[in-house]
């Protein structure tokens, strides 16, 4: 298992490389924005422009430019470790506003995780329990309504609705736990119960499928032929079974909303990761640009690792020596 | 481009709040029919705004911000030599003086400007001093100073005497600039420049002070740490430890990617300062992400007003056909001209003919329609809005290119198209390779991309058939403003004033001195010669000579602005000269700036110098508090 590991994380450096050099590639050797141009305003000269290229590292040659940016990842930089340099918007390290708003799209995303799992996966159970019943199919279609409904829609309409109207929420924007852990819940839970509705569906539909498929297998037929209780024979030997796939998507789900919720940040201003990475890209703010790219990458390959180890804990089956 | 950059959004999401926008404000009926505005404004609350991204170029130091709601701002942090009133409209681009006594001293022959400082007017903590003249000098050495990159150095650079953007650091000297005593400053020129006291009324000219500013020595460093002198100072500034360099930490009031504090500066005299009111105790500017979540915040009294988004359209459409609304919507002249750029370089664009056949058939009252109608603007008829023209050549009695409604005038494009080279069958539509396939810049927002059907079908009728290719506005920009890609034609070019006068448009847009490799703004390449393509490597037009416009405005340049009648006149005749003789542009649009106030501002104000609210005139009854 530690052997398994090790390599694993090895990995993670392997993707790390390949991953920032198609990042590289794209934004610095195909760009459709300088942003020495861009940053050195309006008519501006050729020295303007040449000392803006100086100030962001960029008159060095590409390949330097990423060593360099790697050195930094690793080893740290002036601004300290982990090293992901200086935004050209605000003039301020990286570092100090990713970790300021990585900690609201982790907030956002395990936040939603929970929900998402507390209603997605008693649901997908019941359905498949009392599969063709009224229950599934009512279950089942509102299941499909979140599915298809945007979350962008939900979003609004549930601002417009316990905001707006009802008054129950307090509206958008984010409040530091710190500050007032009243207000940082109630700014939280319209986002979170938004981004899990989606999610609780896709979860409950699965968990239905992977249930039903569970049940119907000849060692749950041979538990119920032993005389185990029916709970025993549902919760022990079929959810166990029907939630590896689950643990699969959690990670990866979980891997991909720490690089931002995009719509869900947006919509309810949260300064997350996902809405502050998509406008560097329109700025060319690349450091940040970057710095997220490198961050995403790392979580969602460690999610990966996470997810195959806690499968060896579920599934007997799998052995990784 | 101008001072204001373009706010990308997400499309999907843009639509969703353009849905769910008229939803969210049907129900609630916050104007009570009337705007709020009371006879006698009352002192205090705090001015709430918020805004989807600050957007700045510089980081907000004064310096090198290029950005017009950072300018804004500073109309309530800094005071200039010379300023405005932070009011609406054409008195409102009038200049006072602000820091000066008086209006300066000028010599004969236009070369020395002396000023005199007002007295009294301290920084505001932690420094707790006069503002004195070496403040306003250093301001200069600033601008002067190559690694602090000064956006609008070029209005100073070859003007002041020993300044040209590359001195080392800012503790060089400006040769120029003299400083007799602490109350006394002398400007001397390199040449007369009519518009020199208006160039003193932009930020990167307000003094700064040395102990602080020094120890930031990159561009846009010092955004964090902004001293005061006028009537608001960043929240937390007094905590500044300014005894060593190493002991500056950001002001606390200040998070570029959150929000920005204002508070009243308690060493402010309200004596020396009759063009600020400051009614409100505080100012303060969150971002927020979502635009439709501003208008619905203001809806709701969370917010006081908006900024510099735009309303979505149902959002729009709503207090426009509301009666209880409409007070609320406030739509001012932004100063600034839409226009469809063509590249003189660029066959068909280097005949005279094909440009003037652009202006007579472009369908300007359909691109209106696609911004959303007169709130966001009037049908431009020339290049230079006439506000920044002194009111001169109004559409009304100037358009070298009338339609009827505007709409295009399809027989006078083709009767113009018939005499160009490249319609060799004489009918009005072109019909040489050269009119096909031609690439068309354009942004993928919404009203760019909402012109772009107009544009496309209206070239049509004459031959013109253009290809667009839409990319976010950054891409756009810097696409058409390097010369080596030889753009024909592109739609998502604007352009906003820096100050009221038209040597801001002039000089960027129209002068061949202006051209240059990349950044550049002379989008048609008026005025370039032949050597000057050589050196920027691309060909000159065969058999063509691009009418050149400098000489008109150096002749516009020496008439200075204390006679604006015929400064104003003298600009306005070169504008005519322009479309007639060169037609660079086919301007469709003299933009509006539009701003949703709350029922909590009882006093609204536009400051026409930022073209966006005035955060010192307007008033609010809120009973709100800084925030700790």
């Amino acid at each position: 298992m530690w052997r398994y590991i090790v390599r694993r994380l090895l990995w993670v450096v392997v993707v790390l490389l390949v991953v920032t050099s198609i990042t590289y590639i794209v934004f610095f050797v195909m760009p459709t924005t300088d942003p020495a141009v861009t940053f050195a305003g309006k008519n501006p000269t050729t020295e303007q422009i040449a000392e803006v290229r100086h100030q962001f590292g960029l008159d060095k040659p590409v390949p330097v430019q990423y060593a360099l940016f790697i050195k930094h990842v690793f080893l740290g930089d002036q601004y300290g470790w982990p090293g992901l340099g200086f935004s050209y918007s605000t003039r301020s390290p990286v570092k100090d506003q990713f970790f300021g708003r990585v900690l609201v799209t982790v907030q956002l995303a395990f936040g939603a995780a929970l929900i998402w799992l507390a209603i997605g996966i008693p649901i997908g159970i019941l359905s498949a329990i009392r599969s063709r019943t009224f229950t599934d199919r009512a279950s089942m279609g509102i299941a499909l309504f979140f599915v298809a409904a945007p979350v962008f829609w939900l979003g609004l309409m549930g601002l417009w609705l316990f905001w707006f109207k009802l008054r129950w929420s307090p509206g958008t924007g984010y409040v530091a736990w710190g500050d007032s852990f009243t207000d940082w819940l109630a700014h939280m839970i319209l986002p979170w119960v938004v981004l899990a509705m989606l999610y609780a569906a896709f979860y409950a539909r699965m968990v239905r499928g992977n249930m039903i498929e569970t049940m119907q297998q000849d060692y749950i037929r041979t538990a119920r032929v032993k005389g185990l209780s029916e709970s025993k024979v549902i919760f022990k030997h079929g959810l166990r079974a029907s939630l590896t796939p689950v643990v699969t998507l959690i990670g990866l789900d979980l891997g991909a909303l720490l690089g931002g919720a995009v719509i869900t940040e947006t919509v309810f201003n949260l300064q997350g990761v996902g809405q502050w990475a998509v406008n560097s890209v329109f700025q060319g703010d690349l450091p940040v640009v970057l710095a997220v790219t490198v961050v995403v990458a790392i979580a969602v390959t460690m999610m990966n690792l996470v997810v195959d180890i806690v499968y060896a804990y579920l599934d007997p089956r799998v052995r990784y020596n | 481009m101008g001072k204001r950059r373009q706010q990308v959004r997400l499309v999907g999401l843009a639509l969703a709040v353009a849905l769910v926008a008229a939803a969210c404000g049907g129900g609630n009926d916050e104007g009570g029919g009337s705007s709020g505005q009371t006879a006698t404004p009352q002192k205090g609350g705090v001015l709430r705004t918020a805004i989807s991204d600050f957007g700045f170029t510089n980081g907000f130091d004064p310096t090198g911000e290029y950005v017009a709601v950072a300018i804004g701002l500073y109309g309530a942090m800094e005071r200039t030599l010379m300023g405005t009133k932070h009011i609406a409209g054409p008195p409102g681009n009038e200049l006072v003086p602000d820091l000066a006594t008086a209006p300066p001293e000028i010599s004969s022959d236009g070369l020395k400007y002396t000023f005199k400082l007002k007295p009294g007017i301290k920084w505001a903590p932690p420094l707790t001093r006069d503002v004195t003249s070496k403040d306003v000098a250093y301001a200069f050495q600033r601008i002067n100073a190559a690694p602090l990159v000064a956006q609008y150095g070029f209005w100073y650079y070859g003007t002041i005497k020993g300044m040209d953007g590359k001195a080392k650091s800012a503790d060089e000297k400006v040769s120029g600039i003299e400083t007799p005593d602490d109350q006394t400053i002398i400007f001397n020129l390199e040449k007369p420049t009519g518009d020199f006291q208006y160039r003193l009324s932009m930020p990167a000219a307000a003094p700064i002070p040395e102990e602080v500013a020094k120890c930031f020595k990159k561009a846009g460093d010092y955004g964090r740490y902004v001293m005061s002198n006028a009537s608001y100072m960043i929240q937390g500034a007094d905590k500044l430890d300014i005894s060593s360099c190493d002991a500056m930490k950001p002001i606390s009031g200040f998070d570029p990617s959150k929000s920005l504090t204002l508070v009243r500066n308690p060493n402010y005299d309200q004596a020396t300062d009759d063009t600020r009111a400051n009614y409100v105790d505080g100012i303060t500017v969150s971002i927020d992400t979502n635009v439709d979540d501003i208008f619905s915040r203001v809806q709701a009294g969370d917010l006081d007003s908006s900024i510099a988004d735009q309303p979505p359209k149902p959002v729009l459409q709503q207090y426009l056909t509301d009666s209880a609304k409409k007070p609320f919507l406030h739509s001012n002249s932004g100063d600034r001209t839409w226009y469809v750029t063509m590249n003189w370089a660029t066959p068909p664009f280097d005949d005279l003919h094909v440009r003037k056949a652009a202006n007579w058939v472009m369908d300007k009252a359909g691109i209106l329609q696609a911004w959303g109608g007169s709130t966001f603007g009037d049908i431009a008829t020339h290049n230079i809005p006439p506000i920044v023209l002194g009111g001169k050549l109004p559409a009304s009695e100037y358009n070298p290119y009338p339609s009827e409604g505007n709409r295009g005038d399809e027989a006078k494009a083709k009767e113009e198209m018939k005499q160009s080279k490249y319609d060799s069958n004489k009918d009005g539509v072109c019909d040489a390779k050269e009119c096909s396939n031609l690439v068309m810049i354009n942004r993928n927002t919404p009203v760019f991309a909402d012109s772009e059907a107009v544009v496309v079908s209206s070239l049509q009728k004459i031959g013109i058939k253009v290809k667009p290719r839409e990319l976010a506005s950054s891409a756009a920009y810097t696409t058409i403003q390097t010369v080596k890609n030889m753009i024909p034609i592109a739609l998502n070019a604007g352009w906003g004033k820096d100050y009221a006068d038209a040597v801001t448009f002039a000089i960027p847009l129209f002068d061949s001195r202006s051209i240059i490799p990349t950044g550049n703004t002379n989008y048609p390449l008026q005025g370039m010669t032949p050597d000057q393509a050589k050196t920027l490597g691309i060909p000159y037009p065969q058999g063509v000579t691009i009418p050149s416009v400098d000489a008109d405005i150096d002749a516009c340049q020496k008439i200075a602005t204390d006679q604006p009648d015929q400064r104003n006149q003298c600009f306005a005749d070169l504008d005519k000269k322009l479309m007639e003789t060169a037609a660079p542009w086919v301007p469709y649009l003299w933009a509006k700036n539009i701003t949703v106030t709350g029922n909590t501002v009882t006093k609204w104000e536009f400051d026409q110098f930022s073209g966006y609210l005035s955060y010192t005139q307007m008033a609010v009854n809120n009973n709100a508090t800084v925030p700790s």
